[in-house]
């Protein structure tokens, strides 16, 4: 195999593997620009990735059936989250930690039980952009993928839009923000944080259904491996801004991409130890953010405190 | 006082929500203990729901306490005191440790390797695979602690992430050099019978002891050493406790030391009283039982041997229902992230007062 092959079939499914990435690190911006920490992720992909799989068992040939279900329930779980931060306002790295390890016990449990382990899924098939997908490489590149992958480009021109251009989104970056002021002008702090939280969370339920039904076409327990950990670091790479964050998603799909690549070129390299790469790039990356200065940095100013009115700090 | 509003205009009223000021101590630990049976109730009824009636769970959890299982708690035990100590000294000064897993392993790979290596005469050679597997979970969190001093990385990611490494490095070794030769399976060849922590009697293994060792070592540190009087200091007003002078960084490193030394003390218990050789899945599911303990018992040590022990027989339920009932082992974690969000629920009720206004 030469070069030109090996660059295009790795650089073909780079953006596939970025989509969960890049999802799950939009829905958690969403959420710490109310100014919730959000730790979630890992849990909220899982939920998404059993139900993702589920439904489609239960409703073979719709995946989009799947996916919207993946969303819903990853909505529907992170209401748990939100009630524990926002209204009992329990210590949210605490609260996020016990929900990750609730939604991997549950789907454990339920994968287990329902009998969905290792179930072949139909998937979804590549959207072919006719006649763009016909231009040698880049056709193949940028307009045989498959559908989620453009509807994430979509999906973050809405959100881009709603967060910064919307009386909306400007009310969540201000409870965000300073909540404080936000109370006294008259915005609901608790609403808009679930809102953020819930709306926020069903972006990181496709990501976690988009794994199971497109890209794995089955349910493992566990499966997501880390992946939520990694979108939120992703977030502090991307100093909670949202294209920023696809990049950064992209490079992580590119890292992703290239570990089957490589086995099947028959480079030899250690199995386990080119597995490793995605978390150490992980690292890497978050010491490349923190040996720079802050300036510029969209850090919520409230990310982390609970807000309760008239309580002194 | 508020007037009251004209009786015309009351309506159903309104709840609304005061900080309160104190509660007495015996209200407190109700409502921690009402949350807790909450929590337990809600974990039953989930596994209800999973096909085991209430009366049939019991029944399993009556069997654990059996002289047979208590054994088997009692060597469980070990690894969950352990880890709890561990969690719990990086939390006392804020330090996050999600790293446990990772800490074990690398402890379980130091040990192993004093073995596989041969190193040392068979007298002392448990001592050394002890001192090597402390000296390895140790290391292992002290990398995470310099990435954040020096370049602000924060920890709770960075933890969490070397696990996964930690877990590739292990099965590197596993499916690779240190794969047993005879049976091909990916775990290394069985400790000799003198690396394996024996039974010293009663049903009790020595490991227990390393566990109790490891409690006492805990206390002195932090209630009697000047390592902890420092470490209360820092965690009350870090920057206070820098301008008068306080070895803040010294101190820090030292408590972060102890906290992975620990984590990779449970590592060795476990592969060398449980398993008796290095395993895929040794470490599986001690980050949170880790951190789940040391919340629970508030980071104070004794405490921490009592829920150890409590938590220890929960997993022994849960191994088994794994086995009889075809419950994943996975159900134990849920139930422990239920109990940790009840009780961490039932602190909003200590320090708010909900009232009915009309």
């Amino acid at each position: 195999m030469n070069l030109g092959d090996f660059l295009i079939n790795w650089l073909a499914n780079a953006p596939a593997t970025a989509v969960p990435y890049a999802l799950a690190a939009l829905g958690l911006i969403v959420a710490e620009r109310s100014g919730v920490l959000n730790l979630t992720a890992e849990g909220l992909m899982l939920i998404g990735a059993l139900v993702g799989a589920g439904t489609s068992l239960l409703f073979v040939g719709h995946p989009a059936v799947a996916l919207l279900a993946a969303m819903l329930a990853a909505s529907v779980v992170s209401l748990l989250f939100a009630v524990l931060v926002v209204v009992l306002r329990i210590n949210q790295v605490i609260a996020g930690l016990s929900v990750v390890f609730f939604c991997q016990g549950l789907t454990g449990l339920i994968g287990t039980l329902a009998k969905w382990q290792n179930k072949q899924l139909s998937g979804l098939a590549p959207l072919k952009i006719w006649p763009l997908s016909e231009i040698p490489v880049i056709g193949r590149l940028f307009f045989t993928q498959d559908p989620v992958v453009y509807l994430t480009i979509l999906i973050f021109i809405a959100v881009n839009f709603i967060l910064f251009k919307t009386m909306l989104g400007l009310r969540i970056r201000a409870v965000g923000e300073n909540p404080a002021a936000a109370d006294a002008a008259g915005v609901s702090v608790a609403l808009h944080r679930i809102l953020a939280i819930v709306a926020g969370s069903s972006l990181i339920g496709l990501a976690g259904g988009y794994i199971s039904v497109v890209s794995v076409k089955l349910w493992v327990t566990g499966m997501t491996g880390g992946r939520g950990w990694i979108a939120v670091a992703l977030v502090v790479f991307a100093r909670w801004a949202p294209w920023p964050a696809l990049a950064g998603a992209l490079l992580f799909g590119c890292i992703e991409a290239l570990i089957p690549h490589i086995a099947a070129a028959g480079i030899q390299v250690p199995q386990y130890l080119m597995l490793m790469t995605p978390y150490l790039a992980t690292i890497a990356v978050m010491i490349w953010v923190g040996a720079k200065d802050r300036r510029g940095s969209q850090e919520p100013g409230a990310l982390g405190q609970p807000h309760v009115r008239e309580e002194r700090r | 006082m508020i007037p009251a509003a004209p009786s015309a205009f009351r309506g159903f009223g309104r709840l609304t929500l005061d900080v309160r000021q104190d509660l007495p101590a015996w209200k407190q630990a109700a409502f921690v203990g009402l949350s807790l049976v909450f929590g337990l109730a809600i974990s039953v009824a989930i596994l209800a729901a999973a096909g085991i009636p209430p009366l049939t769970l019991g029944n399993e959890l009556a069997g654990v306490l059996t002289a047979e299982s208590l054994r088997g708690v009692l060597v469980q035990a070990a690894p969950l005191i352990l880890v709890g100590l561990g969690a719990s000294l990086a939390f006392r000064i804020g330090f996050w440790n999600l790293g446990i897993e990772g800490q074990m392993i690398f402890g379980g790979i130091f040990a192993a390797a004093i073995s596989i290596y041969d190193v040392g005469p068979q007298a002392t050679r448990l001592l050394l695979m002890g001192s090597a597997a402390a000296l390895g979970g140790a290391l292992w969190v002290l990398l995470v602690l310099f990435l954040k001093n020096r370049f602000r990385v924060n920890e709770i990611i960075a933890t969490l992430l070397l696990n996964y490494v930690a877990m590739y490095f292990l099965f590197h070794l596993l499916y690779g050099a240190w794969q047993d030769a005879k049976t091909a399976f990916p775990q290394s060849s069985p400790f000799r019978p003198f690396e394996r922590l024996r039974d010293i009697g009663y049903g009790i293994n020595s490991g227990l002891l390393i566990a109790i060792a490891g409690v006492l070592a805990a206390g002195w540190l932090i209630h009697l050493s000047r390592i902890g009087f420092y470490t209360r200091f820092i965690s009350a007003n870090p920057r206070m406790a820098k301008i008068v002078g306080v070895p803040v960084q010294t101190a820090t490193i030292w408590i972060i030391a102890a906290s992975g030394a620990c984590s990779g003390l449970a590592g060795f218990v476990n592969v060398a009283s449980q398993e008796g050789r290095l395993t895929q899945s040794f470490s599986n599911g001690y980050v949170f039982s880790g951190v789940l303990i040391a919340f629970l018992s508030r980071n104070d040590p004794i405490v921490i041997a009592v829920v150890g022990f409590l938590i220890a027989v929960l997993f022994i339920a849960g191994q088994t229902l794994q086995v009889f009932y075809q419950i994943p082992f996975t159900m134990v974690q849920m139930i422990e992230a239920i109990i940790v969000m009840a009780v961490a629920s039932s602190e909003f009720m200590i320090r708010h007062r909900i009232r009915w206004l009309r």
